[in-house]
């Protein structure tokens, strides 16, 4: 049912406009540009817009649309809404604000009416007060922004649940403008009927979603329970990364007894996440830092991690930021000192972190690499390779992306101007997650880690 | 025994939303969870009977659905040694509750075994309008006052989930015993945890529990007090 939203064959657009900046305007050039099914303006204005033929009503169309994307005034979309469910339309996703968010008893009657007409006619709502579906794949797109103000990211595996049409917006742009791929965005603004439970449910079964952000303030009152169970059920086919905003909201204030005092609705949210398997990002640079690592390392089955790096000092910070995230730093067992003896000079740390000290060239990484990815008692590697020094070259990203071969985490940390980020965007390209910071990089693993043992991979 | 739904719909029926102490234990204890061993006595002569049925030391409290403070009005005795001391002091609590709170309604008084030293915890559940039933541990005292260490679950939970819990709190470590004790009964823990979070998904018309303190040992757990609040 929630496919037609992504998969339609046909969409009338309710509002389509030919003035510039207009939202109908903007949405209706997005679909001509991308859409490839059939599409029909809807405005009782014109009888023709950008070249398509434009009917002055649903009822007028001459098949059903698969999809209705309405952006007309909130006092209309009730008379709208019905034309299209005495249409047999299904799926709807009303842009429009100006509902049960503006806090006023008007914007309520109006979406308590829109609900019971949806109700009465069978026809699932996206919305309102959103921007609706971005999807790169149908083409799909009623973010109503212009390219010129918001980029669209490249096709890739990450799909985005937002709670936000703001910030799902901006993080389109950004993810854009880093090249970092997404497959379908949703903002589903009040959500008076299709929610996250639905979306999860698609997207649980989308092949073309390999990992799924979320942006959440609150879910729809006695949706918890099920929000849990399907997000149980997700996670074990794909990660959910998710990002709870409104932590600091207070709690009940006359609350009747002490237990409900303490909890202040992030608390309990932060049970749920816990419970449900999500991963849980504190931070805006983790959504991105987390959904990296997820999407393009294998499951880890321990916490046995080893530090490879050509400075010292970046081996010292990341041994403390890993182990401050849980994970253990082994001493090198005497086997494996006595193999990277024999293959590095003289003067290199053999102990973990290993230092292959700042005269280093890529193929020391390559040698020690693969001494010790097929090692039983090694988890992941992280290499730290600051490009500022001179042996390092851009073959040392083709030996880390060979390495992968292993079936084990690599991660790097790059610190540094042009270079590092020459180096950075070599090595993303090839599937090897790259960090700033040996913290940032030490939670990213841990959410791995984390991830590795909600699926069974890691044990305790 | 009593029925756990005839508590509540008594309760209900007397347009009471908050449990009277001894109602509250009741239920609990329904649910399987151990409670410090407690009686309501309607008399002064009956607290006394009952005190020493009972076993010494006890502790006396004022039992009235009017009154939620009862230590402020002098409604609450404790370290009660002999008959004679249970009597005098279930007659010093009425006199202290009437003179403090005059309309206040007096069902009686609460005569409860006085418990040995342990660790003190709180357990606690409540229905959220978003994830319905919910439960929380935390430790008592300053722990969960002053620095709130709690953690919750939503319902229903496992016994992995109850352990998780107590691990997740900050002052875990409290629980595995310091200063040479020995660490205290998770398992009994787990199960009160699991009663309250049963006692919500059961009985829809309860709002919200708090076991505030639980008493754990090593080898055991005991609900000394109970505050059960209805739905309005």
């Amino acid at each position: 049912m929630i496919e037609k939203f992504f998969n339609p064959n046909s969409v009338a657009i309710v509002g389509a406009s030919p003035k510039p900046g207009k939202v109908g305007n903007v949405i209706l050039a997005n679909f001509k540009k991308r859409f490839r099914g059939r599409i029909y303006p809807v405005n009782p204005k014109h009888e023709e817009i950008m070249g398509l033929k434009c009917y002055p009503s649903i009822k007028d169309l001459p098949e059903t649309p698969d999809l209705v994307v309405i952006a007309i005034p909130a006092p209309k979309v009730p008379r709208v809404l019905r034309d299209a469910g005495e249409k047999g339309v299904k799926a709807t996703i009303i842009i429009t604000g100006g509902f049960r968010e503006t806090g006023t008893e008007e914007g309520k009657r109006l979406e308590e009416e829109i609900v019971k007409i949806s109700r009465e006619y069978g026809i699932r709502i996206l919305g309102p007060n959103c921007l609706g579906i971005y999807d790169n794949w149908s083409g799909v797109d009623t973010f109503f922004l212009p390219d010129e103000k918001m980029m669209r990211p490249p096709k890739g595996k990450i799909s985005f649940i937002s709670q936000s049409g703001a910030f799902a917006s901006a993080l389109l742009d950004w993810m854009a403008y880093r090249n970092i791929g997404i497959s379908r965005a949703i903002s589903y603004g009040n959500k008076i009927d299709v929610d996250d439970v639905d979306l999860l449910d698609f997207l649980a079964n989308d092949d073309k979603t390999g990992l799924i952000i979320m942006y959440l303030e609150g879910l729809k009152p006695g949706r918890g329970r099920l929000f849990i169970e399907k997000a149980k059920e997700v996670v074990q086919k794909k990660p959910i990364v998710i990002y709870k905003a409104g932590k600091t909201g207070r709690g009940s204030t006359a609350a009747a007894s002490h237990t409900a005092a303490l909890a202040g609705n992030y608390s309990i949210y932060k049970a749920a996440i816990k419970q449900a398997g999500l991963i849980e990002a504190m931070s805006f640079d983790e959504i991105m830092d987390l959904s990296k690592i997820l999407l393009t390392q294998p499951l880890m089955k321990g916490r046995k991690v080893y530090v490879v790096t050509d400075a010292g000092g970046v081996g010292v910070m990341l041994t403390d930021a890993l182990t401050t995230e849980g994970f253990l730093l082994p001493r090198s067992p005497a086997d494996l000192k006595e193999g990277l003896r024999k293959v590095l000079p003289p003067h290199c740390i053999v102990e973990n972190p290993i230092d292959l000290t700042g005269d280093t060239d890529d193929d020391r990484y390559k040698v020690v690499l693969d001494i010790l990815l097929p090692r039983h008692d090694v988890d992941a590697v992280v290499v730290g390779a600051l490009p500022q020094v001179p042996g390092i070259t851009s073959k040392l990203a083709d030996y880390l992306a060979e390495a992968r071969k292993y079936g084990k985490p690599i991660i790097a940390i790059s610190i540094g101007s042009k270079e590092a980020e020459k180096f950075k965007d070599l090595l993303e390209d090839k599937g090897i997650p790259v960090f700033e910071s040996p913290e940032r990089a030490a939670r990213a693993l841990r959410a791995l880690y984390l991830y590795s043992k909600i699926r069974g991979v890691a044990r305790e | 025994m009593v029925e756990p739904r005839e508590i509540i719909l008594n309760a209900l029926k007397e347009e009471r939303r908050k449990l009277l102490e001894h109602e509250a234990l009741e239920l609990i204890k329904a649910y399987g969870a151990p409670i410090a061993d407690a009686g309501l006595a309607k008399t002064p002569e009956e607290a006394g009977a009952l005190a020493e049925k009972m076993g010494f030391p006890v502790v006396l409290k004022i039992v009235s659905p009017d009154i939620s403070h009862k230590s402020d009005v002098g409604g609450v005795i404790v370290g009660v040694n002999s008959k004679e001391e249970a009597i005098e002091a279930a007659k010093n609590i009425i006199e202290n509750v009437s003179r403090n709170v005059p309309s206040a309604r007096i069902t009686g008084i609460l005569v409860q075994k006085m418990a040995r030293k342990g660790l003190e915890i709180i357990i606690g559940g409540l229905r959220d309008n978003i994830f319905g039933p919910v439960v929380m541990f935390g430790l008592g005292g300053i722990f969960v006052e002053v620095l709130k260490d709690v953690s919750f679950r939503v319902a229903p939970i496992s016994y992995e989930d109850a352990y998780e819990m107590m691990k997740e709190i900050k002052s875990a470590k409290l629980l595995e015993g310091y200063r040479g004790q020995p660490p205290v009964d998770k398992k009994a823990i787990a199960d009160i945890i699991i009663a309250v979070a049963k006692l919500l998904e059961e009985n829809p018309e309860v709002d919200s529990v708090d076991l505030n303190p639980v008493i754990a040992y090593p080898d055991g757990a005991v609900v000394v007090d109970a505050r059960v609040i209805l739905k309005q």
